[in-house]
């Protein structure tokens, strides 16, 4: 269990960084605000495909998917009602009338990307092996495909521009929070450990007595809701959203960095995140100086592939440092099959 | 942990606070898609836009100052493209440029909109552009609807076409629009669609919408294909293979060589399409345009990117000396009261409440593998 001081390391970090956001929206300008912003919603993706993939070893790649289901879910309900007419012909009426401040926006967003992972979980998760990777591959496509036709409720392939800048660093900082906190909790619960049972050994855990099927679309809904919440910020911080917005090149960049990170590591995933979404921005200055572009994703590449020949498993493997963990204090712990 | 991280936050912010601002130079901030899917669109539009600022800064620059174009990577990426304008915003551009496509102009723009910066996009022909923006959107091309009036125009008056087929690209956008565009003014004028037909873009055989173009009666005096150079090529040459040889219109989809190079000099024939008036043009702009692009990167220029990335330029540093200033106000208005700007694309005026250019648009045809202009298309405002 959690001693006293670790709770407080947890309170004191979440306060270090709301100070951290206070002094940057003070000091910084907008254009490194709007990057803090994304490496946040990267942070999220990041964590809640470890839930997923890391936790639960279920590959896939439905995170763009689920991310444009929650963005437009989100942005269609934010629209401004007196433009909504004219753009959204299609809407009913009772939904043309509507128009949601940003959190309910975010939750009901989540909820419909949640919803439509259980559509997809379901059937497919009752399968062993990689069907859920080639089935989510699908989904990303299934998604576009009807987005760019439902032109009345999505305006098509234009997609959905001139939206309310309402994402902010508080708005995504608290999502960060809320991510880690659920991401934690569930590692560190009963419910967190069949995940990693079932990853480990299918056959054990079922002889455990853990539902497979529903441990695994439960791990996929959590995920999927988290990156409709992500979907949402992301709509709200470009201020359009497009069905191209979220592409299988996205899907890869967030599996990435949950496999540098270590695929059961939230502080893994964290600081891959934090690391993949800054890397490329610092590389810009050089990049516009020698008018080469292109280095920052070079360099990146080359990290992938060091790190995949001298530490498969990851920067942190499965485990969280030692004086974060519950029990310990002082050795790695949280695995599973260790 | 956290050290480490807060570490690599502060040396990623000292970089990027490290490019101190040089003085005494004008920015410009070009937004441009230079790796990724759109770079052989975008990246050609930067050489142009580039070749601008260095012809000007050999004649002294631009109210006695340098103008610098710095070159942002958005990576065929929405989300660079809204971090970058923001960087472009903060670097202290005095006007934004970019893109060939609507999308990103749509997450870029915006951001400049709200801080009172002008952007001329390069490339990108939504008419309905600068309606979603704002006042501070000016498109250097002409609207879609311009050049789908044009062909429909020259279709109609001068080919004498009054059934035509009409083939699109369902696929995207900008191909849908062009045939909306098209056939609303084909109707107008009296003119009839008497098939309509539809592709993919990556088709390669076209044999099932042939016959189906084949056995249409009454037969259609023309068939007009929406399309991108990818399909332009392939569409024309597997219509002549198949022996038919009714007149071929497009819009500057087919700007192309491989409207030519792939069916031969033999089965290019009877093509006519409406683009920016550059190509096959003897201008002095262009002509002068293609000898200096020569000059500096040493080929021809790559597409009609590069000269609408030379304009877009032009047209600021136009604003500029007029406005007298950098200040953004000043110059929005300056750039809206352009007029008559002997553009390499063509002569620029903005007229129309709209924000989009009144603008010539060429009609080309092809004969046994030339390139032709047949007249300059002016819309009416």
């Amino acid at each position: 269990m959690y001693t006293l001081s670790q709770r407080l390391v947890f309170i004191g970090l979440a306060l270090a960084g709301g100070l951290l956001i206070l002094l940057m929206r003070q000091f910084l300008n907008d254009y490194i605000l709007s990057i803090a912003g994304f490496v946040g919603i990267y942070v999220i993706l990041a964590v809640s495909l470890n839930i997923t993939n890391g936790f639960t070893g279920l590959f896939s790649l439905g995170h763009p998917a689920f991310m444009a289901i929650g963005g437009y879910t989100c942005a269609i309900l934010t629209f401004p009602v007196q433009r909504k007419g004219y753009f959204l012909s299609g809407l009913p009426d009772w939904l043309a009338g509507t128009e949601l401040s940003f959190f309910p926006a975010l939750l009901i967003g989540g909820l419909f990307a949640a919803l439509g992972s259980l559509l997809i979980g379901l059937p497919v998760l009752r399968l062993r092996g990689h069907y859920l990777a080639v089935a989510t591959l699908g989904v990303i496509i299934i998604v576009q495909v009807l987005i760019t036709n439902m032109g009345g409720i999505t305006r098509g392939p234009l997609g959905l521009n001139g939206l309310p800048t309402l994402t902010n660093l508080w708005w995504v900082y608290l999502w960060v929070l809320i991510t880690l906190y659920l991401g934690w909790k569930l590692k560190f619960s009963s419910f967190g450990r069949s995940m990693l049972a079932i990853r480990e050994d299918e056959m054990a855990a079922d002889c455990l007595g853990i539902n497979l099927l529903r441990t695994r679309v439960q791990a996929l809904m959590v995920g999927a809701f988290l990156a409709g919440v992500a979907g949402g910020l992301w709509a709200h911080l470009v201020t359009a959203i497009t069905p191209k917005s979220f592409s299988l090149i996205l899907a890869f960049t967030i599996v990435v960095m949950v496999v540098v990170g270590g695929s059961g590591s939230i502080t893994g995933s964290l600081l891959a995140a934090v690391i993949f979404s800054m890397l490329t921005e610092a590389f810009r200055p050089l990049e516009e100086s020698l008018n080469v572009y292109g280095i920052g994703e070079i360099v990146l590449s080359l990290i992938l592939i060091l790190i995949l020949i001298y530490r498969p498993i990851g920067l942190f493997g499965t485990s969280e440092p030692g004086w974060l963990s519950p029990g310990k204090r002082k050795s790695l712990s949280g695995t599973a099959g260790d | 942990m956290w050290r480490k991280t807060c570490l690599s936050i502060i040396l990623a912010v000292s970089v990027l606070a490290g490019q101190a601002q040089a003085a005494e130079t004008i920015k410009l901030g070009a937004l441009y898609n230079l790796t990724g899917g759109m770079s052989s669109i975008d990246a050609p539009a930067l050489r142009g836009a580039k070749l601008k600022a260095q012809l000007l800064n050999e004649q002294g620059g631009v109210l006695g100052k340098q103008l610098e174009v710095i070159g942002y990577d958005t990576k065929t990426d929405q989300k660079a493209a809204a971090t970058q304008a923001k960087k472009a915003l903060s670097d202290g551009v005095v006007a934004g440029l970019g893109y060939g496509d609507t999308t990103f102009v749509m997450a870029a723009a915006p951001a400049f909109q709200a801080k009172g910066v002008p952007f001329v996009t390069s490339g990108a022909t939504h008419p309905e552009l600068p309606k979603w923006v704002g006042d501070y959107m000016f498109m250097a091309p002409f609207g879609d609807d311009d050049q789908s009036y044009a062909i429909a125009d020259y279709t109609y008056k001068v080919l004498g076409a009054r059934q035509v087929v009409v083939w699109t690209d369902n696929s995207m956008d900008f191909t849908k629009a062009l045939s909306k565009f098209f056939k609303e003014r084909f109707q107008e004028l009296g003119g009839e669609i008497i098939l309509e037909d539809f592709f993919m873009m990556g088709d390669k055989d076209f044999s099932a919408q042939i016959a189906r173009l084949k056995n249409t009666s009454p037969k259609p005096d023309a068939v007009f294909i929406s399309a991108i150079p990818n399909e332009a090529g392939l569409t024309v040459k597997q219509i002549r293979e198949s022996g038919l040889d009714l007149p071929i219109v497009s819009g500057d989809g087919f700007d192309t060589e491989l409207v030519t190079s792939v069916p031969g000099p033999e089965l290019a024939n009877d093509v006519y399409f409406s683009t920016h008036t550059y190509r096959g043009d003897d201008r002095p702009e262009v002509l002068n345009f293609i000898e200096e692009y020569n000059k500096a990167y040493g080929r021809d220029p790559e597409n009609a990117f590069c000269p609408l990335g030379f304009d877009a330029v032009g047209l600021i540093a136009d604003a500029l000396e007029r406005a007298g200033s950098t200040d953004g106000e000043a110059l929005r208005d300056a750039l809206a009261n352009t007029k008559g700007y002997q553009a390499v694309t063509g002569e620029i005026t903005y007229a129309r409440p709209s924000g989009v250019p009144v603008k010539g648009v060429s009609i080309i045809s092809v004969h046994d593998g030339k390139y032709n202009v047949e007249k300059v298309w002016y819309p009416e405002y």
